[in-house]
């Protein structure tokens, strides 16, 4: 029998439910499991509901799924909310000095801080240890490498905080290992080459660090800022810049200036931030300076739902900015493609000098995914694309090209001098109002495009070929769909999923080439009026014949998806 | 010194007469004689008439968006701070558009200097109040005459403990060109304010107007501009005496000094090294 379940650890902000999540995920994946967990929060730092749900399969994962099979509850309200999902054959671990109405299904398992530490007052480390022995025991996994796990977490905090931690997580897996119930993962070994634990944003951080990432500037907004702590926390190993600006539009003018010095530069932010930057993204447009733009999103309009996941602001990061000039959009599906797309963001926008945007959102941001070492690059190419020798006599930094790509030096290298202005300028970069030279420049950068447009693809399909029925989706929602398509064919409906992650410009030729032959297609997406949807119809004259839409701010379950399609499969 | 002529840059659009121009010939002056040479230079800008500076003078040249002047400079002085980073910018475009990079560069303490062209009008779009116009005096959008007192832009900078502040005058070019000088020889940010009279639409603070208010405040008895309060009281002074020379000038850190990776060097001449095995290695 296959090993699939859900442990879901909810209570209040503050109260320790990533404090256990860590440690135990990542004790499970060293166990030789595959474990990919959501997290699911509100916009306040103490109080509320907040909860992580990790699903624990011996085979790997791409998304989470409905349903809850070990309930740990920091409080009472994580019963009352929860407790439907529970499975009748369910196990409910709770703090018992904090919750007294249980659920009528299922294994109760009661937390008694005063009996996990006796001796010492420290409640919230005793239910937090001790659930996490707790689980362990339950799943006869052994108890050492968490031990280990928990000193390298609390380390810093001292021995007296480790010991606690040591001596409530062994109390609490006492009580739980007698305890029979449906989950064990006893037959799993810990694999012979390691995997990872990896958010999405963390992989897009590492990526960026790959490609030579040397400056990063943003202004934390919830869910960009994972970004920028990621890359914060490794700023000085590595030897990144990162400057925590005043607000969005100095940010992004930061890294513009950066670039043009002549270093690969990145900022981002959410939605709203990235709404202050538009500005500046023509100016990196018109300057043809290269910048990497991360554009987490998030439900709006406006302020929306700060902590909640969408995939609303396709169409914009499509269309930002006056006028037309040329960029280009990737959307990851994967930790790992979130890494290999960050890094070719890089050679894109040093290339073809312009703005390249990774479009992701809260649910690639903040979902840990099991990662093998082999889904990773070996190396990455770096392609700066840069004129640094000795030239010819005068430079001109927009000097008119057959393929619109003007040779690209930097400031400080040389005799050239590099001139770039967000006027309308001639090739020698100064501000002009001849409109034959407008005309000339503006075709100058749109020329761009043609050769981008060869380079792009990004196309990943699953399932078979021949199948009438095709899921069409973008971005974050690879694993869902790819998911459903699975359960479609195991239950004998033949169905294939086509995934795009290079969305601009967009890939026409290659992805109708993947869609022909779809009888039925149906596009997948979290937002509201099917945006990719109108992208296919005006690159391609395709559309889908049934759109599986969610924009309540909740990421996609492949049960969503399946609901979605019934009447239409 | 370095010959003028290398800092011709192209013809200019300003309009005949405009204090401009007594800014560019002080500049390229100190640029000369400090023997800055253009391609060790980089001029930042923004939008408006003072923004089209960089491209008068022959220099390496970021001409940016309204008020960005100052996170662009940044940006680039963070990346290579071998370059002399020049940002120019006009009393819209910097105390308006872009106020808020004005209070954290004057935080930051960038090594650069900041030359605010002030002719306290809007002229570029034909007129309106700039947030340095003086109180009552009237445009077509402001018929009554402006309802608000100017903003003291040196005497915030003072309060905020800027590194080096100064004000020149674009009819006194010989002295602005000493204030040059300082300005870009001096270690952290320097704000140089320049009192630019508008020929076309400020029929009010003319080059006689100026003329007749302008003092040398170095020449004052009790020269103090290390002295923050008096820095104060001298930078809010405004009307019938308006004080030019140095005001302030404080030692402070600098930006790029608070990013330790900057000590081996530009980031720009720097090659990072990073095996994506090790970058993988906090994740198991």
């Amino acid at each position: 029998m296959a090993i699939d379940f859900n442990i879901l650890i909810g209570g209040a902000a503050g109260q320790g439910v990533h404090a256990i999540t860590g440690p135990l995920a990542k004790t499970l994946v060293r166990q030789g499991c595959w474990v990919l967990f959501v997290q699911d929060y509100q916009s306040r730092i103490r109080g509320g509901h907040l909860f992580n749900k990790i699903r624990v399969s011996d085979r790997p994962l791409l998304s989470s799924r409905e349903g809850v099979d070990l309930l740990v509850a920091l409080n009472q309200e994580t019963v009352q909310l929860h407790q439907d999902e529970l499975a009748p054959d369910g196990v409910l671990i709770y703090d018992a000095s904090k919750v007294k109405e249980l659920p009528t299904q299922g294994l109760k398992l009661a937390l008694d801080p005063d009996t996990l530490l006796p001796e010492q007052r420290a409640a919230e480390i005793a239910v937090n240890a001790g659930a996490s022995g707790a689980i362990l025991g339950l799943l006869k996994v052994p108890l050492e490498p968490m031990m280990a796990l928990l000193l390298e977490a609390f380390g810093a905090k001292g021995a007296e905080v480790v010991g606690w931690n040591h001596k409530a997580a062994a109390a609490g897996y006492r009580l739980a290992a007698g305890v029979n119930n449906g989950h064990s993962l006893a037959g799993m070994t810990p694999p012979a080459q390691p995997r990872l634990l990896i958010s999405g944003h963390e992989a897009l951080a590492l990526g960026a660090l790959a490609a030579g990432l040397q400056f990063l500037s943003g202004y934390p907004m919830t869910p960009w800022s994972s970004v920028l702590n990621s890359v914060g926390l490794r700023a000085a190993k590595w030897g990144v810049v990162v400057e925590q600006a005043e607000d969005e539009i100095a940010a992004i003018n930061l890294a513009l200036g950066a670039s043009f010095a002549g270093v690969r530069a990145m900022t981002g932010s959410s939605g709203g931030g990235f709404s202050l930057m538009v500005e500046a993204l023509g100016l990196a447009g018109c300057s043809e300076t290269p910048l990497v733009i991360v554009e987490a999103q998030r439900p709006g309009p406006s302020t929306g739902l700060p902590t909640r996941t969408s995939q609303g602001d396709l169409s914009f990061v499509l269309s930002a900015g006056q006028d037309d000039f040329p960029r280009a959009v990737l959307a990851s599906g994967t930790p790992a493609q979130g890494f290999a797309l960050a890094a070719r963001a890089f050679n894109l926008a040093d290339r073809y000098q312009l703005p390249v945007f990774l479009l992701t959102d809260q649910y690639f941001a903040d979902t840990n995914f099991t990662q093998e070492v082999a889904d990773f690059p070996e190396t990455v190419e770096i392609d700066r694309a840069l004129k640094l020798g000795p030239g010819a006599g005068a430079y001109a930094r927009y000097a008119i090209t057959a393929d619109g790509i003007s040779p690209r030096r930097l400031p400080g290298f040389g005799p050239e001098l590099v001139v770039a202005d967000s006027d309308e300028h001639t090739p020698d970069g100064h501000l002009t109002e001849d409109l034959a030279v407008r005309v000339q420049m503006h075709d100058k950068r749109l020329r761009k495009l043609t050769k981008l447009v060869t380079e792009m693809n990004g196309i990943t399909t699953y399932g078979p070929a021949a199948a009438p029925l095709t899921l069409a989706c973008w971005g974050s929602s690879l694993g869902p769909v790819q998911e459903a398509v699975a359960r479609l064919n195991e239950s004998k409906t033949p169905a294939r999923m086509v995934h795009l992650s290079e969305l601009w410009p967009f890939p026409g030729g290659a992805v109708a080439a993947a869609l022909k032959g779809a009888k039925k297609l149906v596009m997948v997406e979290m937002n509201a009026t099917g945006q990719a949807n109108r992208l296919l119809r005006q690159e391609t004259g395709l559309k889908a014949d049934h759109l599986v839409l969610k924009y309540d701010g909740t990421p996609f379950t492949p049960e969503d998806i399946l609901r979605g399609l019934e009447g239409h499969a | 010194m370095l010959p003028l002529e290398l800092y011709q840059g192209i013809e200019s659009a300003w309009c005949p007469g405009c204090g401009n121009f007594g800014i560019l010939k002080a500049c390229k002056q100190a640029l000369s004689e400090l023997e800055i040479k253009p391609e060790d230079l980089l001029m930042v800008s923004g939008i408006g008439q003072s923004s089209k500076f960089p491209h008068y003078l022959r220099c390496n040249t970021f001409n940016g968006i309204h008020g960005r002047s100052l996170p662009l400079a940044m940006g680039a002085q963070l990346a290579n701070h071998e370059l002399k980073v020049v940002a120019h910018a006009g009393d819209g475009d910097c105390y308006g558009e872009g106020g808020n990079h004005l209070l954290a560069a004057l935080r930051r303490n960038p090594n650069l200097t900041l030359v605010v062209h002030n002719n306290q009008v809007y002229a570029l779009t034909k007129g309106q109040a700039s947030p340095t116009t003086d109180q009552g005096y009237k445009t077509l959008l402001q018929p009554e005459g402006v309802a608000y007192p100017p903003l003291h832009a040196l005497a915030l900078a003072v309060s905020q403990d800027c590194s080096w502040v100064g004000r020149g005058f674009a009819g006194m070019v010989e002295h602005l060109t000493g204030l040059y000088k300082q300005a870009l020889t001096h270690k952290g940010f320097a704000l140089l304010e320049v009192l630019q009279p508008c020929v076309t639409f400020n029929h009010v603070n003319t080059y006689p107007w100026y003329q007749a208010r302008v003092y040398d405040v170095e020449k004052e008895s009790g020269y103090d501009p290390e002295n923050e309060l008096w820095a104060y009281r001298k930078a809010k002074e405004w009307g019938e005496r308006i004080p030019i020379g140095v005001i302030f000038k404080r030692s402070r850190p600098l930006l790029e000094e608070a990013h330790p990776v900057l000590r081996a060097g530009p980031l720009v001449r720097q090659q990072p090294e990073r095996p994506i095995k090790e970058l993988l290695a906090d994740f198991f």
